[in-house]
C-alpha cells in the first residue's frame, strides 16, 4: 500500500465537505481563493482548481461524496499548497487502469486523473477496494 | 379548644398553598394564593403570590421570545424558499440565445457550467437553431471560470448535436490559463472551432456569412446564364 506525505508541522486552511454538486462549485471557488491567498498567478490558480475539480467530481461520481482538506507547508523545502480529497466509496481496483488517458469507467471523457496528475506538482493517490480513495495534491509556491 | 382551631385553620391554609403551588407547577399560571386574612403567615403567602407573578412573568417572555424565533425562521424558510426558486429562473434566464444578425446565433456562458445548466443550455440552444435556421452559432465562455473535463464533455457534446442540426457552433472566449489548463488535462478539443474573443468569433461568423452569401449569388448568376444560352 502506497503511503502519503505528510508532516504534522502543516497548517490547516479549511476542512470541507463534499454533498453535492452545488459544493463542488462552491470548494472549487475556495480552493481558488486559497491559492491567490498564496499569491500564485492566475495560471496556477487555474491549474489547481481544475485539479481539484477533478478529484471532487470524482468523489462525488464514484465515492458518494467525501471530505476535503487543504493545508499549506513545507515540502523539500518548497512552500506548497496541498489538498487532500477522501471518500469511502467504492475504491479504484487497478489504479495503474484508472490513471491512464481515456480510461473511464462510466460516462466521462476519462481524463480527470491523469489530467490532474499533470495540472499539479505533486500527486499522490491511495485507494482500497471498498474502502475508499484519497488524492493528495500539491502545487509548488 | 382554640389553639386547635388555629391549628386546624393554619392546616387549611398550608394545604391551599400547596395547591395553588401544583396548579402553578401544571401549568395554571393564574392560579394565586391571595390571602385576606393578616396575621403571621400572610407574609409568607405574599411573597409566595410575588414569587409565582415573577415566574409566570418570565414564562410569559420566554413562550414570546419562542413565537418570535419560531416566525422568524419561517421567515428564513420562506426566503430560502425564494432563493432557490429565483435560482432556477436564473438559470433558465443565464442561458439567453439571440440571433445577433443575420443567421449567427450568440449564446454567452456566464458562472459554472453543472449539468443542469447544461442541459437547459443546450436545449435553449438547439431549440433557436431549429426555430431561426441559422447555420453560425458561437458559445461564448469567457464568463466560466473553470473548466474541467466534465465541462470540456458538456461543450464537445453541444457542439456535436449542434452540428447534427446542421449549424457549426464556434466556442470563444477561452482565455489563456483556460487554454494551458485544457491542453494539460490532455481533451482534444481540435475538433471544435474555437475562437479567442468573442469578437474573433464574430468576425469569422461575419466572412462565412459573406461567403455563402457570395455563393448563393454565384449561383444565382450561372442559373440566368443558363437559362441565356
Ligand atoms: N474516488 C473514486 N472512487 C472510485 N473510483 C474512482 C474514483 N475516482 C476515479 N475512479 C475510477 O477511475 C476512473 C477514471 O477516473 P477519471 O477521473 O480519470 O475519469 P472519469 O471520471 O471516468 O471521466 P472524466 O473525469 O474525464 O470526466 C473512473 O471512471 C472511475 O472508475
Ligand atoms: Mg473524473
Amino acid at each position: 500500500m502506497l503511503q502519503l506525505t505528510t508532516d504534522s508541522n502543516w497548517t490547516e486552511l479549511g476542512k470541507y465537505i463534499i454533498k453535492t454538486e452545488h459544493d463542488i462549485v462552491q470548494v472549487r471557488q475556495l480552493i481558488r481563493v486559497h491559492a491567490k491567498e498564496m499569491n500564485m498567478g492566475i495560471i496556477d490558480q487555474t491549474r489547481v482548481t481544475t485539479a481539484v475539480s477533478e478529484l471532487l467530481r470524482n468523489m462525488y461520481n464514484y465515492g458518494g461524496g467525501g471530505e476535503v482538506l487543504v493545508e499549506t507547508g513545507v515540502v523539500d523545502d518548497k512552500n506548497a499548497l496541498i489538498i487532500t480529497c477522501a471518500d469511502e466509496g467504492s475504491g479504484i481496483e487497478d489504479l495503474d487502469l484508472a490513471m491512464s488517458d481515456g480510461y473511464t469507467s462510466g460516462m466521462g471523457m476519462g481524463y480527470g486523473l491523469p489530467g490532474a496528475k499533470r495540472l499539479v506538482d505533486r500527486f499522490e493517490i491511495k485507494s482500497e477496494k471498498n474502502i475508499g480513495t484519497t488524492v493528495r495534491v500539491m502545487k509548488w509556491r | 379548644m382554640k389553639e386547635d382551631y388555629k391549628i386546624e385553620r393554619v392546616k387549611e391554609r398550608i394545604n391551599y398553598i400547596e395547591d395553588v403551588l401544583a396548579s402553578v407547577a401544571a401549568g395554571d399560571i393564574d392560579a394565586r394564593i391571595n390571602s385576606e386574612v393578616e396575621d403571621d403567615l400572610s407574609g409568607i403567602e405574599a411573597a409566595i403570590d410575588l414569587l409565582i407573578d415573577d415566574l409566570t412573568d418570565e414564562l410569559k417572555q420566554r413562550k414570546k421570545m419562542q413565537k418570535e424565533v419560531e416566525e422568524k425562521l419561517a421567515k428564513i424558510q420562506e426566503q430560502q424558499k425564494t432563493i432557490f426558486q429565483q435560482q432556477s429562473d436564473l438559470l433558465e434566464l443565464s442561458s439567453p440565445v439571440s440571433k445577433v444578425w443575420d443567421n449567427v446565433l450568440i449564446l454567452p456562458v456566464i458562472g459554472t457550467l453543472d449539468s443542469q445548466r447544461t442541459q437547459i443550455m443546450m436545449e435553449n440552444l438547439l431549440e433557436k437553431i431549429v426555430e431561426t435556421g441559422c447555420t453560425i452559432s458561437i458559445l461564448d465562455i469567457t464568463g466560466v471560470p473553470t473548466v474541467d473535463t466534465q465541462v470540456a464533455n458538456h461543450l464537445l457534446k453541444t457542439v456535436t448535436a449542434a452540428r447534427l442540426l446542421g449549424t457549426e457552433c464556434i466556442i470563444s472566449g477561452i482565455s489563456p490559463a483556460i487554454a494551458q489548463t485544457i491542453v494539460h488535462l490532455g481533451i482534444d478539443l481540435s475538433s471544435i472551432n474555437t475562437k479567442a474573443t468573442l469578437q474573433d468569433a464574430m468576425i469569422y461568423a461575419m466572412k462565412q456569412n459573406q461567403l455563402s452569401e457570395n455563393v448563393k449569388l454565384h449561383s444565382l448568376f450561372a442559373d440566368s446564364d443558363e437559362n441565356e444560352e
